[in-house]
């Protein structure tokens, strides 16, 4: 069980990265197309779909490997015992704001659906479908926030602290 | 409720959720939140999701994950090996010697990452042992790599650059251009002084040896530095040149990469996907912090504060000058404890009005923020360069800030004289083909 979330997490950070690639493959095409005179149509439009896809589907994957940056000076400095409360409201706190963040971007994807709304570009696709991710994304980044609650209130080590700490020796 | 009892609220509450260890993004999406609830907005979701899918979608942001994964390509090739010693040789001769490779593979380094605290630790793993072994004054080693591992933040392409002008919608390419002169500046004082106390200090040098290097080897040790130099080139000339867009420049900047580290054998299957998924954690998490800067400008926005406080500070008729020193240790103050980036999103949301209001001109504005947060860099007791050498060394924090007290005033200097004479950062923009 525990294997399948990790890998879940990492999955999520690949296709991420592969949304990455995608923005490099789409403005390498444009930047050749326009050398030998065609146009790919939509390509801006493509490729800021690809990085709110990347940016959201990164979000659980940042999360657990200490990524989203935080002011940890006062939790570092804390008796442990007092750290740890305070580590539980920061949580509960995250876990009420991704839940917001997750309804809403649902929220809008179902709109967008419902009114049948299109892009304006040139190549019109209906804007539900690349507003998705920002769902999907949310949702794992709420997943992952609520694992560490878990683990946190099961008095084990959240995923992103491990990291934390581990994080001036790993770039150095 | 009252808008200036608001706005204390406000800032209160972010102070304390920021202090308590909730990350920043969703600091700023909570504060963003209850500014709404506080006015009565009763479209609060609605209001997130569309500006979020307008800020996730933007097309000039496209440039943030491709110079970001650009740097961790490089990061990740024998970039600062090649760097020493392709540059070692050539300032054998400079009183200082060594101390100057600190300096110049940070500028030349920063020209590629983007990232200051990537740029201190890529130099630094390299260069302290050199110069430790060599005799080195240690305090000289830490103080010239904690000062120009700042360099990273100003010299093109640089993220928070990218952060700067989406937040405060700014041309991408103008910035970079503007950041290349102060840049250069930077370097240049930074070697100046470093002379300067090279000539002062001669016991705390190494010995002259007497050996010559001859100039066949100098030339030799150039082609180590042509690739990575050609690709800054590229990439910066594209831009100024109007061929490219910053973002198109990007991507080529990416690809020049992956091919510079097929052809030197660095790029495997395992280092690419550690780059991509690198690249993955920066940008994500500077993403989400747009995301919900953008969101909390909307706030305020509807609160009218940024207004108020325009109004309010244009009623105390201050001058420029007042105004930007006010604003310089506002800005020192809070990169005591937060990052460059959240201190620039946080304040563009707020500061941008008065900006305009006096007259300021934005592009020169995005560069003093950043050489302001490039002071707040190597200040404690968040400076997020000093961490790094902290690690990279063993020293403590305090010695480490102490050592780069002399680069810190040299910055401060470079900001007086930008202020003096704005030429420095506008001039350049100015004479670009197309922005």
């Amino acid at each position: 069980m525990k294997l399948l979330r990790e890998r879940f997490y990492l999955a999520s950070g690949y296709l991420a990265g592969l949304c990455i690639v995608l923005i490099m493959l789409i403005i390498l095409a444009q930047i050749v197309g326009r050398m030998l005179g065609f146009i790919i149509p939509s390509a801006e439009d493509f490729s800021g779909y690809c990085l709110a896809a990347a940016t959201f589907f990164g979000l659980a994957y940042t999360f657990r490997s200490g990524g989203h940056i935080r002011v940890t000076l006062l939790v570092h400095h804390l008796p442990p015992a007092v750290s740890k409360i305070l580590e539980l409201v920061v949580l509960l706190l995250a876990l009420l704001l991704t839940t917001f963040m997750t309804y809403y971007t649902f929220h809008l994807v179902w709109e967008s659906y419902i009114f049948e709304e299109v892009s304006y570009g040139y190549i019109p696709i209906p804007i539900w479908i690349p507003q998705v991710p920002l769902g999907l994304g949310a949702l794992s980044l709420n997943l992952a926030v609520l694992d560490d609650l878990i683990a946190l209130l099961r008095g084990r080590e959240t995923s992103y602290k491990q990291h934390e700490d581990e994080l001036n020796l790993e770039e150095v | 409720m009252d808008s200036t009892l608001l706005s204390i609220v406000l800032a209160l509450s972010m102070l304390a959720i920021l202090a308590a260890g909730l990350w920043v993004s969703l600091s700023l999406l909570a504060i963003a939140i209850l500014g709404l609830y506080l006015s009565g907005n009763d479209q609060i979701g609605l209001l997130f999701a569309t500006s979020s899918w307008g800020a996730s979608t933007s097309w000039s942001l496209t440039a943030l994950p491709m110079f970001i994964w650009m740097g961790e390509i490089l990061f990740r090739t024998k970039l600062s090996e090649d760097l020493f010693k392709g540059l070692s040789p050539w300032l054998g001769g400079v009183p200082g010697k060594l101390l100057h490779v600190n300096i110049l593979s940070c500028g030349i380094f920063a020209a590629v990452s983007g990232s200051s605290a990537a740029t201190a630790a890529t130099i630094g793993r390299m260069t302290l042992p050199e110069l430790k072994a060599q005799g080195y004054s240690d305090r000289m080693a830490v103080g010239t790599l904690a000062g120009s591992g700042t360099l990273g933040l100003l010299i093109p392409p640089s993220i928070i650059l990218i952060v700067y002008g989406v937040a405060a919608e700014v041309s991408i390419a103008r910035l970079f251009i503007a950041g290349a002169l102060p840049g250069l500046l930077l370097v240049t004082l930074f070697m100046g002084y470093t002379a300067v106390w090279a000539l002062l200090n001669k016991d705390e040098l190494p010995a002259d040896q007497g050996s010559r290097i001859s100039l066949a080897e100098k030339l030799y040790s150039l082609k180590k530095l042509v690739p990575i130099v050609g690709l800054i080139l590229f990439v910066l000339g594209s831009i100024y040149g109007g061929f490219t867009t910053p973002t198109e420049a990007a991507a080529l900047g990416v690809f020049g990469a992956l091919i510079l580290a097929l052809v030197t054998g660095s790029l495997s299957r395992e280092s690419f996907k550690e780059s991509l998924l690198g690249a993955v954690r920066s940008s994500c998490m500077i993403g989400l912090i747009l995301v919900a800067a953008h969101f909390l400008t909307l706030s305020m926005g509807f609160l009218g504060i940024p207004r108020e406080l325009a109004q309010w500070i244009g009623s105390m008729s201050l001058d420029t000058f007042e105004l930007l020193l006010y604003l310089t240790v506002l800005f020192v103050i809070l990169g005591c404890f937060l990052d460059g980036i959240s201190v620039v999103v946080l304040t563009v949301a707020v500061v941008l009005p008065l900006i305009q209001q006096a007259n300021i001109d934005l592009i020169w504005f995005g560069i003093y923020i950043v050489l302001v947060v490039e002071l707040s860099q190597i200040t404690p007791p968040v400076g997020f360069n000093l961490f790094v050498i902290q690690s990279l060394t063993g020293k403590d924090i305090l010695y480490v800030a102490r050592a780069a007290i002399p680069f810190f005033m040299l910055i401060l200097l470079a900001i007086i004289l930008i202020s003096w004479f704005p030429q420095i950062v506008t001039y350049l923009p100015q004479t670009m083909s197309r922005g």
